[in-house]
C-alpha cells in the first residue's frame, strides 16, 4: 500500500487530509511538527509527502532545503498563495503546490498525477470482469477488448480511481475535459450511458439525484 | 533663458556700458582741452602777428619819416610780412567796408563774423576744421579787420584716432570680460546645478539621496534646507511604507488565519457530501470539527470587529470609580477561573479615572484571559490596581508558563502566537494583546510585559486616562 506522510500542524486539517487520501486508497501518516517530519522523511520510506509550509518549529521550505532523501516526491499544501511562495516551493524541488482551502478531489487528482509520474500509481485497474490498462490505453470485459473513445476511457479511469465517491458532473467535466471546457453537462450523461452499455455497468454506476454519479465498489 | 545666461548678459551689458560712457566722457573732455589750447595758441599767434605788423608799420613810418603811410604802401608791407612762404596760418585783411584788402591764401571768410567784429572786440569762430579769429585794428588811422585762419584738422585727427583706439580696446575688453565672466558665473552657479540634479533624483523616488552642501552662501543654505526637506520626506515616506507594510502583513496574516478553519470546514463538508455509507461515528466527528472551526471563525470575526471599533475611536468617555470596574470584571472572571480550577485575586485602590468603561473592561478581561490560558490548574492570577499621583497603574500577574525572551517583542503583533497549537486549542485568535495595546494607547497609556519562562508573566498597564482627557 502506498504510504503518504502528512505534515500539518493543525490537527483538524491533518485529519481532513488523512480522510481524503484514504478515499484514494492510500495510507496516511500524520505528523504535527517539522523536526519530527524531517526525521521521518529521512529515515522512513514514504511514497509521497504532503508538506505544510508554516510549521511551528521548522518551516516546510527549511525541511526541503535540508533534506537529503530527494527521491520522495513532495507536494506543498499551504495557505500562502503568493506567486513568489509558489515559485520558491517549486524551485526547492516540490512536485506540486496546493493552496488552502482545497477540494478533496483536487488533492486526490494531484496525488494521482505525481504518483503516476514517479510510476507508483497502478497502471492496471481491475473491477470485476473489467480490466483497464492505462499504459496500453486498453479496456477488457471478460477478456474481450471493448472499444472506448478517449473521453469515455478517461471517465472510466476517473471513476475507477474514486470508487464509492459521489462525483458531480462539474467535477467530472473539469477533471476529464478540463476547466476551459464550457460544454453542457449533458455530454457527461451521454458518456455515462455509453459506458453503462458497453461495460454492463447499469447497476454499479449509479445516478445520484441532483449531484452526479457514483461507482459502487464490489462487495 | 537660463539664470547663468541672464546674469552673464546683464553683467556684460552693464560693464560695457560703464566702460563706454567713461571712455567717451574722458575722450570728449580731452578733446575739449586740446581745442581750448589750440584756440588759445591761435589767439596768441593772432595777437602776435598783428602786434608785429603794427610795430613794423610804425618803424617803417618813422624810417620814412612820414605822418601816414599810404594805403598801397600798407598793402605792400602786408604782402611782405605775410608772404605765403613764411606763414603757416592764412591771414587776411579787410577794410572797414569789409572788402578784402589782402590775403596770403585763397580762403573764404565768414561775413557775419566780420560784421560782429565791428564793435571793436575780437571774435573767434570754429567752423568745420578751421578756426577763424577776427579783430578790428587801426592801421595808419584807417580801420582794418584782421582775420587769421588756423587749421584744426590735427586736433580732429587726433580725436578720431583716439576714438578708434577706444573702440578697439573696448571690443578686446568685451571679449576678455565675457570669457572671465562666463567662467565665474558658471563656477558660482555650479552648486545650483548639483542641487538641481539632486532634487530631480529625489523627486524621482531616490529619497535617500542628499545634495552637496559646502560653504556658507545662499546656495549652500538652500542646499541645507533642501536636505532637511528631503530628510522629512524620507521620514514620512518611511512611516507611510511602514504603515502599508503593517497593513499588508495584517491582511496576509488575517487571510492565513481565515484559511485554516475554512480549509477544515470546506474539506469535511466535502467529505460528508461525497462519501458513501459514512459510519455514524465518523459523521459526528466531521460535523463536530466543522462546528468547532466555524466557531473559531466567529471568535476571529468578533475580535476583528472589536479591533475595528477600537480603531475608529468613537469612545464614550466617563469618569468611573476604578475599584468598581475592577470588581465587576473580577466577579465575572472568577466564575470562569473556578471552572478551570484556578483563582482570581483582585485588589484595587479607590479613585476616579476618565475612561471608556467597556474598553477598559475588555482590556482587563483579555489580559486575565491570557494569564489563565498560560496557567495550570490550582494556579492563581493576581490583578492589582494602584494610583501614583495622576497616573493609574494596574498589573495582571500569573505563575504560568511564561514567554521566551526573544518572543516578548513580537507578541503584541496581530495574529502572532508563541505556541500556535496551544493557543488554537484554547480558542485564541492571536489578536488579544494587539487589542490591549490599542486600548491602552487610546487611554494615553503603555503596556509593558515582563516574563520569565517557567515562573510566570507580569503585564503592567500605565494609563493617564484622567489627566489626558479631562481637558477635552
Amino acid at each position: 500500500m502506498i504510504r503518504i506522510l502528512i505534515v500539518e500542524d493543525d490537527a483538524n486539517i491533518a485529519k481532513l487530509i488523512e480522510a481524503t487520501v484514504a478515499i484514494g486508497g492510500y495510507e496516511g501518516v500524520v505528523c504535527g511538527n517539522g523536526q519530527e517530519a524531517f526525521r521521518k522523511m529521512e529515515k522512513e520510506g514514504f511514497d509521497l509527502v504532503l508538506l505544510d509550509v508554516m510549521l511551528p518549529d521548522m518551516s516546510g521550505f527549511e525541511i526541503m532545503r535540508s533534506r537529503t532523501n530527494t527521491e520522495v516526491p513532495v507536494i506543498f499544501i499551504t495557505a500562502k498563495q503568493e506567486l513568489t511562495d509558489k515559485v520558491r516551493g517549486l524551485r526547492l524541488g516540490a512536485e506540486d503546490y496546493i493552496v488552502k482551502p482545497f477540494e478533496a478531489m483536487e488533492l486526490l487528482a494531484r496525488i494521482e498525477v505525481i504518483l503516476r509520474r514517479v510510476s507508483k500509481a497502478a497502471a492496471v485497474y481491475e473491477y470485476g470482469e473489467i480490466s483497464v490498462n492505462i499504459d496500453e490505453h486498453t479496456c477488457k470485459l471478460s477478456g474481450n477488448t471493448v472499444y472506448l473513445t478517449p473521453k469515455e476511457f478517461e471517465v472510466l479511469v476517473f471513476f475507477l480511481q474514486h470508487k464509492d465517491v459521489a462525483i458531480s458532473r462539474e467535477r467530472l467535466l473539469s477533471a476529464v475535459w478540463g476547466f476551459e471546457y464550457e460544454g453542457e453537462t449533458r455530454t457527461i450523461d451521454i458518456h455515462i450511458q455509453q459506458l453503462r452499455k458497453k461495460l454492463k455497468l447499469k447497476e454499479r454506476l449509479v445516478t445520484i439525484p441532483k449531484l452526479g454519479y457514483r461507482l459502487e465498489s464490489l462487495k | 533663458m537660463k539664470l547663468w545666461q541672464k546674469i552673464f548678459l546683464y553683467t556684460l551689458m552693464l560693464v560695457m556700458l560703464a566702460v563706454g560712457v567713461t571712455s567717451i566722457l574722458t575722450l570728449k573732455n580731452s578733446f575739449q582741452m586740446a581745442m581750448e589750447q589750440k584756440k588759445k595758441a591761435a589767439f596768441t599767434e593772432h595777437e602776435f602777428l598783428i602786434t608785429n605788423f603794427k610795430s613794423l608799420l610804425l618803424s617803417e613810418r618813422l624810417r620814412q619819416n612820414e605822418i601816414l603811410l599810404e594805403n598801397s604802401r600798407v598793402k605792400k608791407y602786408m604782402e611782405a610780412a605775410f608772404s605765403e612762404e613764411t606763414m603757416e596760418s592764412s591771414v587776411a585783411f579787410y577794410n572797414k567796408n569789409q572788402e578784402l584788402v589782402y590775403q596770403n591764401q585763397e580762403q573764404e571768410a565768414p561775413k557775419e563774423l566780420l560784421a560782429m567784429a565791428a564793435d571793436g572786440e575780437s571774435y573767434m569762430q570754429a567752423s568745420g576744421e578751421q578756426l577763424y579769429i577776427v579783430s578790428k585794428e587801426t592801421l595808419e588811422t584807417r580801420i582794418y579787420y584782421f582775420l587769421t585762419i588756423t587749421d584744426l584738422s590735427g586736433v580732429f585727427r587726433m580725436h578720431r584716432d583716439m576714438l578708434n583706439n577706444v573702440c578697439r580696446i573696448s571690443m578686446v575688453c568685451a571679449f576678455g570680460i565675457s570669457a572671465v565672466l562666463l567662467v565665474v558665473v558658471k563656477l558660482l552657479l555650479l552648486p545650483l546645478q548639483k542641487i538641481n540634479e539632486g532634487t530631480r533624483a529625489i523627486a524621482q523616488g531616490d529619497y535617500e539621496r542628499r545634495v552637496p552642501q559646502k560653504g556658507r552662501d545662499e546656495i549652500s543654505e538652500l542646499a541645507r534646507n533642501m536636505n532637511r526637506m528631503a530628510q522629512a520626506v524620507e521620514k514620512n515616506i518611511k512611516a507611510l511604507e511602514d504603515v502599508a507594510e503593517d497593513r499588508n502583513q495584517f491582511i496576509a496574516n488575517l487571510s492565513h488565519e481565515m484559511k485554516t478553519p475554512l480549509t477544515s470546514i470546506l474539506g469535511f463538508a466535502d467529505l460528508l457530501q461525497i462519501k458513501k455509507e459514512l459510519p455514524e461515528e465518523q459523521r459526528m466527528e466531521y460535523a463536530g470539527i466543522i462546528k468547532e472551526e466555524a466557531s473559531r471563525m466567529r471568535i476571529l470575526s468578533g475580535k476583528l470587529m472589536e479591533m475595528i471599533t477600537v480603531g475608529e475611536a468613537n469612545l464614550e468617555w466617563e469618569e468611573e470609580e476604578v475599584s468598581g470596574v475592577f470588581n465587576e470584571v473580577a466577579a465575572s472572571l472568577g466564575v470562569v477561573a473556578k471552572s478551570h480550577g484556578m483563582e482570581i485575586r483582585c485588589e484595587c485602590d479607590t479613585g476616579k479615572l476618565w475612561m471608556d468603561k467597556e474598553l477598559v473592561k475588555s482590556l482587563i478581561y483579555n489580559l486575565a484571559d491570557n494569564a489563565m490560558k498560560a496557567s495550570r490548574e490550582g494556579n492563581e492570577v493576581r490583578i492589582r490596581g494602584w494610583f501614583e499621583k495622576e497616573v493609574f497603574f494596574f498589573s495582571v500577574e500569573d505563575s504560568g508558563i511564561g514567554i521566551p525572551k526573544e518572543e516578548i517583542g513580537k507578541i503584541t503583533q496581530a495574529f502572532y502566537m508563541v505556541d500556535k497549537v496551544r493557543s488554537r486549542a484554547s480558542g485564541g485568535a492571536g489578536l488579544g494583546l494587539a487589542l490591549c495595546v490599542e486600548i491602552a494607547k487610546l487611554h494615553g497609556g503603555t503596556l509593558t510585559i515582563e516574563s520569565e519562562p517557567g515562573t510566570g508573566t507580569i503585564v503592567t498597564v500605565r494609563m493617564k486616562g484622567g489627566a489626558a482627557h479631562e481637558n477635552l
